[in-house]
This record gives structure tokens, sequence and C-alpha cells, in this order.
């Protein structure tokens, strides 16, 4: 009876204790991870990975790359640059982290952070369309040589008017006058691979490509975009996606079709009270010559 | 097993008395190899300094106690509270957003299933299984019942074995990109992820089913031989059965592996969200599916839900191997 | 009769021949690994040059001209493996002598499955939970990569630890209990030093899977391809180099990544094999 007791007693005080160490935690988390934002603190700087369609994009419009003396070329965002190796990291990082700064494909941004003003100007879809906003680019899809069969009946599916209509919702459509869609819906298999920020879209239009074409089966492997150009090339699949212009070397084997624009929201915290960047202030911050927040905020 | 965890178990947590915990089950046998003076024992983080002789003044050595008591049970403590936050967290994340169409047959960008992910997952797992557990198994055996003991080979084997268990999960994945997806030229496809969680899991399956037939005493083997049958006859009638509970579960745990696998199976499995028709094709296991899910964060929420079914998962599959150890536990006794 | 004993031993030798050759397979795996890692790993080297490659301190794989030097890499990835054995070694035996000795028997039917859970949480879901709660708190940095792997050995730490500790003979502890001393006491310094080979084990596997760990690292420890002035500045590991890169990867770059990979991997042998040669000593 009394080992039995004292065995409970034990119990007791370790549930309590687990509880405690529980509670502390939950606790220090909440506060910590709402910490008020200071502007005298230095900015964080979070980027994505080299190779990153979103991450060439972003360094091209911005000019962070520079060309060398020698003729070659040289990414200067700073060192220091957290790497995210994906969009939800990205996100998540900057949502945890207050004085943090970074940049993602308009089609993903969500309240939980917020998108600054670039030269003035809101990222939204019209203003990329129109041309006002800055950062933009285009998707595209690429095959190697002219595409046939089902290939191309799926690319003609994605730039007809229904097609391009299922891009319009979570991107910006090409064109808002293009021609309906009047293919023959052969069957088949194709497989789609490359640019982790085209899927979405492309699992959309798969989507409505195979309510009309039932016959059709349509793999698509998320990988990025380099090596949806390299496998469009070697032919273990029969459209590339890529987010970002092709290259010259790859421009030699494959055909590519733009399918949709996005632009480049520069993203911050909500804590941070700043609403508009210049782009070359993005720049200078990004290549870690500005290092605290009130050197940009007025 | 049961009897060493109740030792000690008259101690209050930080009582500081020297009072003799009982130990009744013991055989008396009171030889001590070593003076309690261990040369180069390591000190111990949270013990205090203490002179090289084991008795010493009571006050010190209350303190000392309690100070090392204190330090046990606190980490103890760490460890529990660090698992229930985990569990707490990703369960407080998750649960919410676990609905029916998170369950449908076939995903769309709509549902998000992981119906095809988890499909998936129980077919790698499978095909993974089906081609390491020979291999494993029977090395096991050629190691314990054919080799002599002592043997070159046997060591170098072992070598091999503590060598491949070692290999970080990307190395994997880098040799099954180069060797099943490009040099054998299966592509991304489950054949070729399976074969690759083969490899990792392989010392796994040999080391645990090596385990288990050293378990059977020698005398089953000898009273087998004795009686005339062939060894191969006394493997599988006579040694196998009894090995059979440790052997199921080193599968199991290799199971618990292959599930929680992501680095190795993203460059040879691929990360179609399908039910894969045949090997050949590309398929996400759930853990793929997590991390496919969230990385272009729209699916944040959905991606914890994943976690939590894969935390059920885990759950099932140690309780599976604890059973089947606690059969062991019992058929040993009996 | 006699057909059937050579039918017999005729079974006996091929089966014999079978388990010899299902034995050979792990040593084919390890040759198949070693060949193709070096065969696309090395070569590259001779054209970075390996002490480029090793001690170079700058990794720019999208510059042009391309640099490539891991010195950031292995620093983190040896920054980040000893920071995570600090916070998991301690934490991971002191639990094991309360699993194995202090914990009563009702109670450890409780943790036991909690440990075992802990050690089958995959390492994406350990990721999300750093980048949540332990980022916030200690950025990306190398703290945080420590405390998360210290978290990620811990079951790995606890349950070798504690196998080894019950191996050891009830009678040293009884031994030194006679002598006088107290429960704690008799645990610390008679039971622990005997179980060194086996603790010694546990943090050696601990150290293998904090240094081979990839998933989990890549969200918290900020993957910045310099060395790191202070343990609260971020650093990308050997894994991480190769899971962020490698998709993107061609030619050259690729094959980098690969000999990345090669590095790994020699790490991984070395410490196995320091590790086997420490055995031999204490036995």
């Amino acid at each position: 009876m009394a080992r039995s007791l004292a065995g409970f007693i034990r119990g007791l005080t370790l549930g309590v204790l687990t509880g405690g160490v529980l509670a502390v935690t939950v606790g220090l988390t909440g506060c910590i991870a709402a910490g008020p934002f200071e502007a005298q603190k230095p900015v964080s700087v979070v980027s994505r990975e080299d190779g990153s369609g979103t991450r060439s994009t972003f360094v091209d419009l911005f000019d962070i790359v520079e060309k060398t003396p020698e003729g070659g070329k040289k990414d200067r965002t700073t060192k220091e640059a957290v790497i995210a190796n994906q969009t939800g990291i990205m996100m998540t990082h900057i949502d945890g982290n207050t004085h943090s700064i970074g940049y993602i494909s308009l089609g993903s941004l969500n309240d939980t952070v917020k998108a600054l003003e670039i030269d003035g100007i809101m990222p939204s879809p019209a203003a990329v369309k129109e041309g006002n906003y800055p950062v933009s680019r285009s998707f595209y899809v690429a095959t190697k040589g002219d595409p046939t069969g089902l290939t191309k009946d799926f690319i003609d599916f994605i730039l007809s008017a229904e097609g391009q209509d299922v891009v319009g919702k979570g991107y910006i459509a090409l064109d808002d006058s293009a021609p309906a869609y009047t293919g023959d819906r052969p069957g088949g298999r194709i497989v789609i691979a490359g640019s982790s920020s085209v899927t979405p879209v492309m699992e959309k239009l798969k989507e409505a490509y195979q309510a009309l074409n039932t016959s059709a089966v349509i793999e698509i492997q998320m990988t990025d975009s380099s090596s949806g150009m390299t496998s469009a090339i070697e032919g273990t699949c029969d459209i590339g996606m890529s987010s970002r212009a092709l290259k010259e070397s790859e421009l030699e084997d494959l055909k590519p079709a733009k399918i949709a624009l996005d632009g480049i929201a520069i993203i911050v915290n909500k804590k941070n009270p700043i609403t508009s960047l210049t782009q070359a202030q993005v720049k200078s911050i990004f290549t870690g010559e500005t290092k605290r927040w009130d050197a940009v905020l007025l | 097993m049961k009897n060493l965890g109740r030792i000690g178990r008259s101690r209050a947590p930080m009582a500081g008395s020297s009072q003799m915990p009982g130990s009744p089950q013991m055989p008396g046998s009171p030889q001590m190899p070593g003076s309690p003076q261990m040369p180069g024992s390591p000190q111990m983080p949270g013990s205090p300094q203490m002179p090289g002789n084991i008795q010493m003044s009571g006050n010190t050595r209350r303190f000392s106690e309690t100070c090392m008591a204190v330090a046990t049970w606190a980490a103890a403590c760490l460890t529990l509270g660090i698992l229930v936050f985990l569990v707490g967290f990703i369960l407080v994340r998750g649960i919410p957003y676990i609905t029916p169409s998170l369950f449908a047959f076939t995903y769309t960008s709509d549902n998000v299933s992981l119906m095809p992910a988890l499909i998936s997952t129980l077919f790698m797992t499978v095909l993974a299984l089906l081609i390491a557990v020979p291999f494993g198994v029977f090395s096991a055996i050629y190691l314990v019942e054919y080799a002599r003991r002592g043997n070159k080979f046997v060591s170098f084997v072992r070598t091999t074995t503590e060598t491949l268990s070692g290999i970080p999960s990307i190395v994997y994945g880098l040799f099954g990109l180069l060797f099943f997806v490009t040099f054998l030229g299966w592509g991304f496809s489950v054949l070729a992820g399976a074969f690759t969680l083969a490899i990792m899991i392989l010392p796994l399956v040999m080391r645990s089913s090596e385990e288990a037939l050293k378990a059977v005493p020698d005398a089953y083997r000898e009273g087998a031989f004795g009686l005339g049958a062939g060894r191969l006859r006394t493997v599988f009638r006579i040694v196998i059965p009894p090995a059979m509970p440790g052997i199921l579960a080193g599968i199991i745990l290799a199971v618990g592996r292959i599930v929680g696998e992501t680095a190795a199976l993203i460059y040879t499995a691929g990360t179609v969200a399908q039910i894969p028709a045949s090997p050949a094709q590309s398929a996400r296991t759930l853990s793929v599916h997590m991390y496919a899910l969230t990385s272009e964060g729209f699916y944040m929420n959905e991606g914890y839900a994943t976690a939590v079914v894969l935390l059920v998962l885990v759950v099932l599959i140690n309780t599976g191997s604890a059973m089947l150890a606690k059969r062991i536990g019992r058929g040993r006794k009996g | 009769m006699g057909c059937g004993a050579a039918m017999n031993a005729l079974r006996e030798k091929v089966m014999r021949g079978v388990f010899m050759t299902a034995a050979l397979v792990s040593i084919l795996a390890v040759a198949l690994i070693c060949v193709f890692l070096f065969a696309n790993g090395l070569p590259v080297l001779g054209k970075i040059g390996i002490f480029n490659f090793l001690l170079g301190q700058e990794w720019s794989p999208a510059d042009d001209p391309q640099v490539f030097g891991i010195l950031p890499m292995i620093l983190g990835s040896l920054y980040v493996t000893a920071g995570a054995i600090v916070v998991g070694v301690p934490i991971g035996i002191l639990t094991a002598v309360f699993l194995a000795r202090v914990c009563p028997a009702k109670m450890y039917a409780m943790i036991k499955p909690g440990i075992d859970l802990l050690a089958g949480i995959p390492s994406v879901v350990y990721g999300f939970f750093g980048m949540a709660v332990i980022v916030p708190l200690a950025g990306n940095s190398i703290l945080a990569a420590s405390l998360l792997l210290g978290v990620m050995i811990l079951p790995t730490i606890i349950t070798l630890a504690e196998s080894s500790l019950r191996a050891v003979p009830q009678s040293y502890y009884e031994g030194a209990l006679a002598l006088g001393a107290g429960h704690y006491r008799s645990v610390f310094r008679i039971l622990l030093p005997a179980a060194k080979s086996g603790i010694l084990a546990a943090v050696i596997l601990g150290i293998g899977r904090a240094i081979g760990e990839t998933m989990a690292v890549i969200m918290v420890a900020g993957n910045q391809a310099r060395i790191p002035g202070s343990p609260f500045q971020g650093v990308r590991t050997l894994t991480a180099n190769i899971v962020i890169e490698m998709g993107y990867a061609a030619e050259m770059h690729r094959e980098a990544l690969i000999a990345t990979g090669v590095v790994l991997f020699v790490f991984i042998l070395l410490i196995n094999l320091s590790f086997s040669a420490l055995k031999r000593r204490m036995d």
C-alpha cells in the first residue's frame, strides 16, 4: 500500500513538473514569437537558394546580379542571408521573425505576411498585367521540338480561354481574349516536370483539362525549373515547367511557351510598420549594404 | 527486464536518506570485480566534485546524492516535457484540419488528399521489405548458423553492415539517383525508391535477425542435430520459429524507418501525387507528401494534419513491435 | 535412400550458397555506393583542386566563374554536431539512468513508448516544429540547429545507453551499496563507468544521426554558405548543401554536390573506424 502510494505521489510530481515545463514553453513561445518591432534592430534577410527560378528572377530584376570586369557575373546577395529552399519555409520564417524580409511568388501570398509596395505600387494581378508593378516574370512550359498529340492538345488547352481562366484564378492570365478550346482530346499519358512555383497552377490546369478529356493521364513531378528543363531535354518528361526565362543553352533543344504571368512580392513580418520600399532600397537590403531597419524607415 | 526496472523504486525523488533499497530477487553473489574507484570514470554533468573514496561524511554524501537525484529527475522531466510539447504542438496544429476530404481516394489540388500518399507508402514499404527481408534474414542465418565464429569474412560483413547503417539518408538518396534512376535508367519510380530504401534498412533487418537467432539456446540446435536433422532442417524448423518475434520486431523497426524517410526518396521515387499503377511509376510517400504540401506555402495546415496521421502511424508501428517484443519475453520464460 | 541423402546433401550445399550470397549483398551494396559516389564525385576534385574544394571558403555556384569551396559546410556540420552532442548527450544519459535505475515500473511502462515515439517521428515533422518553435526563440542559428538535433538524437542515446546500463550485472550495484554508497552514487560511480562502452556506442550513433540529418536542419539552420562567427549565426551543413541545390545542379555544380556527399561519406567512415578502434582498445 505504502509503496503504491509513494509511486502515485512520484507520478503526480512528474506529471506536475511536465505540465509546468509545457506551460512555460508554450508561454515562452507565445511571447517571443510575438516580439515587438524595433527599428534599430538589424534586418534579417531571407533569400531563396541559388538556382531557384524565383531567385534568379528576383536578382535579375533588382540588379543584384552584376557583371564582373572579366565578363562573368556575380550574385551579390549578402552571404548572411538565411536560405529558405521552399516558399512555405520562406513564409514561416518571415511570419516567425519580426525583423525579416524575403520574397515570394505573388500567387503564394497570403495573410500570414505583409507585401510591400515597390516604388509606390502595390503588387496585384492587375498591376502586373498592366505592367505597372516592376517585379514580374512569366511562367513557361517547354517541349523538345514541336509538341504533338496529347502534349500539344494540353498546351493548346492551357493557352485557350478555358485554360487562361484557370490561370487567372491564382495567377495572372496572359490574355483575356484567348480563343476557346477546340482540341481533339486525344488519349494517352504524359509527364510534366519542373518548377515548384508553376506546379500549383499546373495541377489546377490538369484537373480542368481532365474534366474535358477523360482519357488523358497527366503526371506532375514537382522539382524545379532547371531540372524540369533538363528532364525535357533528356526526354524523361514530355513538358518541362519553368518559372524563369529559358537559358540560351536550353533554347537550343526546347520550344518554350509562355503560359502565365506572375509577380514577385517583397514580404515582411506583419508587425513591421514599413509599407513601401524603392527598388534601390530593396537592392541595398539584399546586398547587405543596408543593415538596419531605421535606415529605410522614415 | 521488468524486475530491473523496479530497482531503486523505494527512493523518493529528492530524498537524501541513505536507506538501502531492497533487492529481494537477486541471487546472493556479492562478487565485485574491480575496486569501486574506477579509473577514468567519467565525470557526469550535474554530479558534483567527488573524492575518489566511496565512503565519506554524511553531509557530503547526502548533498551529492541529492544533486545526482535532482539531475536525473530534471533530465527525465525535460525529456518528457519535450515529448509532450512536441506531440501536443503537432496535434494542436493538425487535428483541426483533419477532414474527410483529406482521405479522398484521388488527389486534387482542392482536397490535397493524403490517401494516394498513404497507399503509396504501403506499396513502397511492402516492396522494400520484399527486397530487403530475404537478404537480411538469409545473411543473418549465414553469419550465425553457418560461418565459424571469429571468421574473417564474418567480421568483414559486420563492418560493412555497420558502415551501411551509418550512412546518412541523403547519401542513399544520391546513390539511388546515380545508380537506380540514372545508371539503370529506371527514372523516378517506386522501384528505384524501394531499392534505395531496401539497402538502407538492410543493416537493421540483418542486425535484429542476428540478435534473434543468437538468442536461441544452442541446446535447441544440439538436440536437433542429435536427432539426425540436417543443418537446413534445424535452421528452418527449430531455430527460426523461436527467433521469429525478434526478426519481426526488427522488420517493424524497418517499417518505421521507411515511413519516416524523406531525403532518400525525393531523388529516387519523385513526388507525383497519385496511386502508382506499376512500380515503374513515380509516387510520393506520406513524409514526402508532407514536405511537398508545405513547399509552396498553400497547404501548411494540411501539412500539419498529415503530420498527425504520420504520428498515428508511428504509434501503431511501435505498438506492434512492443507487442511482439513482449511475446519474445513470454516465449523465453515459458 | 542413398538418392535421398544425396538430394539432401545437395540441398544443404545449395542453400548454404544462397545464404552466403545473401551475406555478400551488404558488401556489394557498400561497394556499389563507393564506386558510384566516387566515380561521380572525384573527377571534379581534379578540376577544382582538392585543397580549393576542401579548404575554399566561398561557395557560389551561380556565379560566373563558379566557385566551389566547402570549408563553411564542413565546419557547419562539425559545429552543429558538436552542439547537438552538448545538448543531447547529458540529457540522454541522465534520462537513460532514470529509466534504467530510478523510474518505477508503472511509470516506465508509460514513458518508454513515449521515447519510442520520439524516435519514430519523421524528421520533416521535427523540422516544422523547430521552425515554428525554436527559430522564433533562437533565430536561424547554430544554436537552433543544435537544440533541435540535440532533441532528435535523444531517443537514440536514451535507448542504447539504457540497454547498456541494464546489461551491467546487478552484483556491481549491490556491491556498491554494501560498501555504503547511496543509490545514486552507486549508479553514477559504478554502473555508468561499467557501461561506458555501450554508452560510447550510443553517443557515436547519436553523432552519426546528427551529422547525417538533413530535412530538419535545413529548416532551422539558416543555410548561409559562409563561416559563422558565433553560435547565434546561421550555418549550412554538408547535408543541407546537397539537398538545397541538387535539384538545380548541372555539370560541374552537380559533381561538386556529389563530391560533398563523398566528403560526408568519408566522415561517417572515419567516425565508424575510430569507434571500432576505440572499442577494441576498451575491450
